[in-house]
């Protein structure tokens, strides 16, 4: 795809994988090494990756060595899963070191500790770059991945998460989310406006000017629209925007409010709040054929549905009980069940992608903070202790992250933290910015 | 909303008018708001100053007016009318004795005005997650609304929205700001 000019919306890098290297022992290797990784078990530990910077072939851009060696790490350690080893304890020197299993001497790696090494090559021609990367596992003296990708070289950040997708693909069965986005919320003077930003809050873009009020952005399952508030026209009505094109469509311009919006899965429909019979209720919209049905009904306020994964249960916040606690609807039965009993304000529920977990902001001692309990309400978890008020969580696409708004250093701003609670980060910086909402993976594969 | 918006927009255009015919600035005209500014005015801004002098004469008397005294005093109490807000306590949308009363002044006003639309603005504290605080916004603005159309006010000419918790009015992290923003707020529109 061809790269637009316009500031906004989501760009695609061209990023071809050329082929991969297939290594001696490479038959069954990376699967039989692979294993289930449950970081959100406390007893998790980390593992150590060691990763020399990366060998230049040409004279052409010699400082990416270090940079793109320093992104895969950060890369890697942003995803949980490994602790980067510090660089000054190597023993040999990145530009002459071996690249391949019969060069590399696995018994200095393991007594310095390592894990698995990553070892890369890579040759800048004028915009183009061409990178080469091995995957070895150290104990076994093998290599488990092998890559070469080309592109453009301006675009050898996207290259080199590529390549710790793989990495992370290949140790745990489970891709990284490094080329996934945040859609969020950022206050321009008296005016809210949809902004973009990468999965670790950089290059961050604006996707909405039009000077009004607007909220609760979401993505939908293929990440090319995100349906979101706005008051552009006055009331709150629901529009979606193309992120790749810009164009805007109205998906729910009822009377009353229109608010709350969430794509069920892998489907063109939405379940929104509208209050068009007078009582904010959660309906199930199908903007294509323009159709409504209304999904849960009381005297209550009813909002913020959030589907499980496969679209078939909702969870949703209501103040049926008087306070504002989170309910999960079976949609083909009706059947509804209350999830939390503990506090007296729970909202914002979000549905794991792998359906094992419901996130939500909860009120405790006058503050909010991320909570995780299982579906059926066991398990239920504090992530967040009391530091400024944290709310609105959204799932990284892998199950591996929660982001959220945080008011722990002043204004609100975009956080993330592992799903065991560690790992806490801030991801935008100047401003205020809330609602965060994670995008899917934008790659197929 | 969008009777504010027009409103600000008409303005806009009549600041530019005289801006642009050269003439010299009008008493009273207020700098022209930024756009996105919430529709409400305070005193001595937008709606109570100089928008009023350039209505048509027509208009004034389609509310009843018909002459300068009478215009005064109907402005006068506009901006009171505008001006008084009712309060709720948290997470509630309970009309509070007080609130009571304050709409029970603001029935006197539309009896004596039954031409004037009015938009119900429902607002929330900061506190809280803001997809309920827009729900609860508007349970505010509507408890308000029921009041008045129970009292025999025209429901045609009422109008609600809420804003939830996106337009404070008060920004500290106290019980006295955020009992300030848990508000119903009332602008007029004629």
């Amino acid at each position: 795809m061809k790269r637009r000019s316009q500031r906004w919306g989501v760009q695609v890098a061209r990023i071809v994988l050329i082929f991969a290297i297939l290594g001696m022992f490479c038959v069954g290797t990376g699967w039989s090494q692979r294993i289930h990784i449950d970081i959100t078990q406390p007893s998790f530990q980390q593992i150590s990756i060691a990763i020399p910077d990366f060998r230049f072939l040409s004279s052409q851009s010699p400082q990416l060595a270090r940079e793109m060696a320093g992104t895969l790490g950060h890369s890697l350690e942003y995803s949980g899963v490994f602790r980067p080893m510090d660089p000054r304890g190597f023993l040999e020197d990145p530009q002459s070191m071996g690249m391949t299993a019969g060069e590399i001497r696995f018994n200095e790696w393991k007594r310095l500790g390592a894990d698995y090494l990553v070892r890369s090559s890579y040759e800048v021609r004028g915009e183009e770059l061409r990178l080469e990367a091995r995957l070895f596992d150290v104990f076994a003296g093998q290599m488990v991945v092998g890559r070469v990708y080309e592109g453009e070289s301006k675009d050898w950040k996207v290259m080199v998460h590529r390549l710790a997708d793989e990495i992370l693909y290949a140790v745990t069965g489970e891709r990284g989310v490094f080329d996934t986005k945040l859609a969020f919320v950022q206050v321009q003077g008296d005016a809210k406006e949809i902004f973009l930003c990468d999965f670790d809050g950089g290059n961050p873009v604006q996707l909405t000017d039009n000077g009004s009020l607007n909220l609760s952005p979401v993505w939908n399952s293929d990440g090319s629209e995100l349906a979101f508030v706005s008051y552009k026209d006055g009331a709150a009505k629901i529009y979606g925007i193309n992120v790749f094109s810009g164009n805007e469509r109205l998906l729910s311009g009822h009377r009353g409010l229109n608010i709350a919006p969430a794509w069920r899965p892998g489907t063109s429909q939405l379940a929104a709040t509208l209050s068009v019979s007078g009582s904010p209720d959660i309906y199930l919209l199908s903007p294509d054929d323009e159709t409504h049905e209304k999904l849960v009904q009381s005297w209550a306020i009813n909002v913020s549905p959030s589907w499980s994964p496969d679209g078939k249960r909702l969870a949703y916040v209501s103040n049926e009980t008087g306070n504002p606690q989170i309910y999960v609807l079976d949609v083909s039965t009706g059947e509804k069940r209350r999830l939390t009993f503990t506090g007296r304000y729970n909202t914002s529920p979000a549905w794991s992608p792998k359906g094992d977990w419901i996130a939500f902001s909860g009120s405790t001692e006058g503050r909010h903070n991320i909570f995780i309990v299982r579906p059926d309400g066991g398990d239920l978890r504090q992530l967040t202790h009391g530091e400024g008020d944290n709310e609105s969580p959204t799932w990284s696409p892998d199950g591996r992250m929660i982001a959220f708004s945080s008011t722990r250093q002043g204004d609100s701003s975009i956080w993330a933290l592992l799903t065991n609670g560690t790992g806490l980060r801030r991801l935008t910086g100047e401003g205020v910015q809330e609602m965060p909402h994670w995008s899917p993976r934008f790659r197929g594969n | 909303m969008s009777r504010g918006f027009r409103g600000l927009g008409v303005f806009a255009l009549l600041a530019l008018v005289v801006m642009s015919v050269g003439a010299c600035a009008q008493k009273g005209v207020p700098p022209v708001p930024g756009v996105g500014e919430p529709a409400y005015s305070g005193v001595g801004e937008g709606i109570g100053a100089g928008a009023y002098p350039g209505m048509e004469d027509v208009r004034w008397r389609e509310l009843g007016i018909t002459s300068e005294s009478e215009k005064q005093e109907f402005l006068t109490k506009a901006e009171v009318f505008e001006n008084r807000n009712i309060y709720f306590d948290f997470d509630s949308y309970v009309l509070s004795e007080p609130a009571k009363r304050i709409l029970d002044e603001k029935i006197v006003f539309l009896r004596q005005y039954p031409r004037v639309r009015v938009t119900i603005e429902g607002h929330c504290d900061t506190r809280g997650t803001a997809e309920y605080n827009l729900a609860l916004g508007e349970r505010r603005a509507n408890s308000a609304m029921q009041y008045l159309v129970n009292s025999g006010i025209n429901g045609n000419h009422l109008t609600v929205i809420s804003y939830g918790e996106e337009r404070p009015v008060a920004f500290g992290n106290d019980e006295a700001s955020h009992a300030k923003n848990r508000r119903a707020h009332f602008v007029l529109d004629y």
